[in-house]
């Protein structure tokens, strides 16, 4: 057993939590997430000159070759400052998608994905909110045209590539559009999250042969792993967000002062506290060893992550609740930063696969019938 | 990071479960209750297997008799025992006291008392709380003072676990009258089978007995039976209870484990309204949702575990750890009651008891568990004050 960051994650640790406070503080997500467009091309800048969006991506693509502990390393820190950014969405679950699908198409965006110059959405969801691979309104043969429509697209604002899943002849398929090809079309979804979301039209677009990911048909066994891996970041990011609040209710509690004394010394509050480190401490070890059995492709590794991402999500949202308590109504203010963690979290306990997808593998991986 | 057993912890924890197939838990008999940690019934049989084995003094200093294996080894030891539903009730006691020894106590101490803890013979009882003083543990009454070369210890110890089956005790005594609160007390090893004590049990709600209250009447104790130096006892107990937090609770994640797949298990096989539970959306999903629970619990307690090894401040995780085993334990209990239904309420041994009455005795050990070893809101008040560095609440003095 070793519980201790590598030094390369250390590093990485330390330059995020050098940029990202500096960066992006609370003014500036507030602002961002009041913002239509909401994406700040600036900082995305800076955090590809850190090489970040290649963190997943092979040395010979021009990637850092990186580990999944990596990913969780900086979905924590962007997490605890409430970044609002395309990583996990294209660095993470895109990137994991067009690195196993490989072909000619992938290969000549992932260079560029990893010097942060195109940035890649994913449209999988429809109607039901659910990532049913087998009941998809939206057809996908190539050659062919792709008429339709996708929901709860990500970062489609920011984004330069689509992958698109859809249902094919022989299945659901995964076909990789730029986002300028005629007849694509974002509409942006009213979100209270403050996440960037899009309903994606598409009319009459052209779909080639070499769109296509994988194989056709193979859509969804391309895409599961990817969005595994996303669930994970997306656990790790509740983490560090719900630790930030942690960290904003203690300082609070140490100087607010009612009847005389600061409020962090009544009891009422204290145990507040203590639950809510419970709860970022538990989840925070949980999703480590998550990730470990993913880094080590264990057999159990599937159902861990899953484990990992339902109770990393109650936790957090728990952690939210106490803390709107302990701030007390400051905390019910716009401008103070507790209402975008408490969003953020939602956010992500929402995404990737909510609860109920999540408790399904859990309970067969622990033997129900 | 690596949360995995290396190739040699994998060995061992092979050769326990071999040694458990060999000698299954059933087998040895049992002579004090099982209290629901995980660690099973208290059975100096089974104590006295292990230390066969050498594996009670398996991370003590080779100076001392032991292996001197990492902590890993005992980790693994504990976890193993705990899945198989073994009876090493008194291990974490003795493992956590000759720590004690081998660290604080006298030359006589380790000389009379290691060789016995390592072969299974010693096991131990702990004198903190009084009537007086149960959360407020320095309101302590039992006074010790020096006569030549003996301690006089006189007063009352109460919900000492298995004090009536062990062979000796940690007391902690006031020894110098003139001091207040955490100064002047001083941690005495007592023998039970010294003149002057008196151990009474108290039948607890299950309908067993697990406690005990000790009268102590003048007491004669070696002067040197002390842990730590005279004075020195807070100290002794600080140190002591974040790792009798640990080692008290740290098996209990796997028995969870053990108990969650017995309900699986149930819920996978019992005939009900024309299927079984397992096919019900809810019973599946509550049970799941358990089990996220206890990984995450077990996981914390790795995290706990690491910080200890390390000798790192663990008193935050090790609270918490403690604090989530409890409740998550009660919760765990009550979905059991919950699916086995009117079966629940059946005593082990009664003709329709399911799974052998083991929710049953569970369930009610769990109501215990939240206050023995410091109650769940003195663990939160801990972790406030202690790891998360808010104001102490002020004490009244009266």
């Amino acid at each position: 057993m070793d519980l201790a960051l590598s030094p390369a994650q250390q590093l990485l640790q330390q330059s995020a939590r050098t940029l990202l406070p500096r960066r992006c503080p609370p003014e500036r997500v507030q602002a961002l997430a009041l913002d239509a467009r909401g994406f700040d091309a600036e900082l995305w800048k800076e955090i590809a000159t850190l090489g970040w969006p290649g963190l997943l991506i092979a040395p010979q693509q021009g990637g850092s070759g990186g580990t999944v502990g990596d990913v969780v390393v900086l979905a924590e820190e962007l997490g605890h400052a409430c970044v609002p950014s395309p990583f996990i969405g294209s660095a993470v679950i895109a990137t994991t998608a067009l690195s196993a699908a490989g072909g000619r198409r992938a290969a000549s965006l992932l260079p560029r994905l990893a010097l942060g110059e195109r940035i890649c959405a994913l449209a999988a969801l429809e109607e039901s909110g659910r990532l049913d691979p087998d009941a998809m309104g939206l057809r996908v043969e190539a050659p062919g045209r792709l008429t339709g429509r996708k929901l709860f697209v990500a970062d489609a604002h920011a984004a330069t590539d689509v992958i698109v899943l859809g249902g094919g002849a022989a299945g659901p398929t995964a076909v990789l559009l730029p986002m300028d090809r005629n007849g694509i079309e974002a509409h942006p979804l009213e979100s209270m999250t403050g996440d960037k979301l899009f309903e994606l039209s598409f009319r009459d677009v052209e779909t080639r042969p070499d769109d296509v990911l994988g194989e056709p048909g193979a859509g969804f066994t391309l895409l599961a792993p990817a969005y595994r891996l996303g669930a994970l970041a997306r656990s790790a990011e509740m983490v560090g967000a719900a630790q930030r609040v942690l960290d904003l209710c203690l300082a609070h509690a140490r100087v607010r002062r009612q009847g005389g004394r600061p409020i962090g010394g009544y009891q009422a509050v204290q145990h507040a506290c203590a639950d809510m480190f419970r709860d970022v401490e538990s989840a925070r070890w949980l999703v480590w060893e998550s990730a470990w059995k993913l880094e080590a492709a264990r057999p159990d590794a599937p159902a861990a992550v899953a484990a990992a991402k339902v109770y990393a999500a109650d936790a957090a949202l728990r952690v939210a609740r106490r803390g709107h308590q302990v701030m007390g109504a400051i905390g019910y203010c716009e401008e103070h930063p507790l209402h975008l963690l408490h969003k953020r979290i939602l956010a992500g306990s929402l995404d990737a696969g909510d609860a109920t997808l999540h408790l399904d593998a859990v309970a067969r991986s622990i033997g129900l019938s | 990071m690596d949360f995995g057993r290396s190739a040699d912890e994998q060995a061992f924890a092979d050769e326990v479960r071999a040694f458990l197939r060999a000698h299954p838990p059933a087998t040895f008999p049992a002579d004090g209750t099982d209290a629901g940690y995980g660690s099973g019934a208290h059975s100096r049989a089974f104590l006295g297997a292990l230390g066969e084995r050498g594996w009670i003094s398996l991370s003590w200093p080779r100076e001392h008799g032991g292996q001197a294996r990492p902590m890993a080894y005992r980790l693994v030891l504990l976890e193993e025992l705990a899945a198989a539903g073994a009876p090493f009730g008194p291990l974490p006691g003795c493992l956590q006291v000759a720590d004690s020894i081998i660290r604080h106590g006298s030359e006589t101490l380790r000389r009379e008392i290691l060789p016995r803890v390592a072969r299974g013979e010693a096991t131990f009882w702990q004198g903190y709380s009084e009537p007086g003083a149960g959360s407020d543990l320095l309101a302590l009454e039992t006074r010790a003072r020096l006569e030549g070369e003996q301690w006089i210890l006189d007063g009352r110890k109460i919900w000492s676990s298995h004090a009536g089956v062990a062979t000796y005790g940690t007391v902690l005594a006031r020894t110098d009258p003139a001091s207040g609160r955490q100064r002047g007390l001083t941690m005495l090893m007592v023998s039970n089978r010294l003149p002057g004590m008196e151990v009474r049990p108290i039948r607890s709600l299950t309908g067993e007995v697990y406690h005990y209250e000790v009268f102590m009447d003048s007491v004669r104790v070696p002067r040197d039976w002390v842990m730590g130096k005279p004075g020195e006892g807070f100290a002794q107990l600080l140190h002591g209870l974040d790792t009798d937090r640990f080692w008290g609770r740290y098996y209990k994640a796997p028995f969870l484990q053990r108990i969650l797949a017995l309900l699986v298990e149930y819920a996978n096989t019992t005939p009900r309204d024309g299927g079984v539970p397992a096919g019900d959306a809810s019973v599946r999903r509550r049970l799941a949702h358990a089990a996220t629970e206890v990984a995450a619990l077990r996981a914390l307690f790795h995290r706990a575990a690491w910080l200890i090894e390390r000798g790192m401040p663990a008193t935050g995780p090790v609270s918490a750890a403690k604090l989530m085993a409890d409740e998550l334990g009660q919760r765990v209990l009550s979905l059991g009651m919950e699916l086995l239904g009117p079966y629940g309420v059946l005593r082990a041994g009664s003709r329709w008891a399911r799974l052998r009455g083991e929710i049953e005795h569970q369930y009610q050990t769990s109501w215990g568990h939240t206050l023995a070893g410091g109650t769940s809101e003195i663990q939160r008040t801990t972790i406030a004050v202690r790891a998360l560095d808010l104001p102490a609440e002020p004490r009244v003095r009266g």
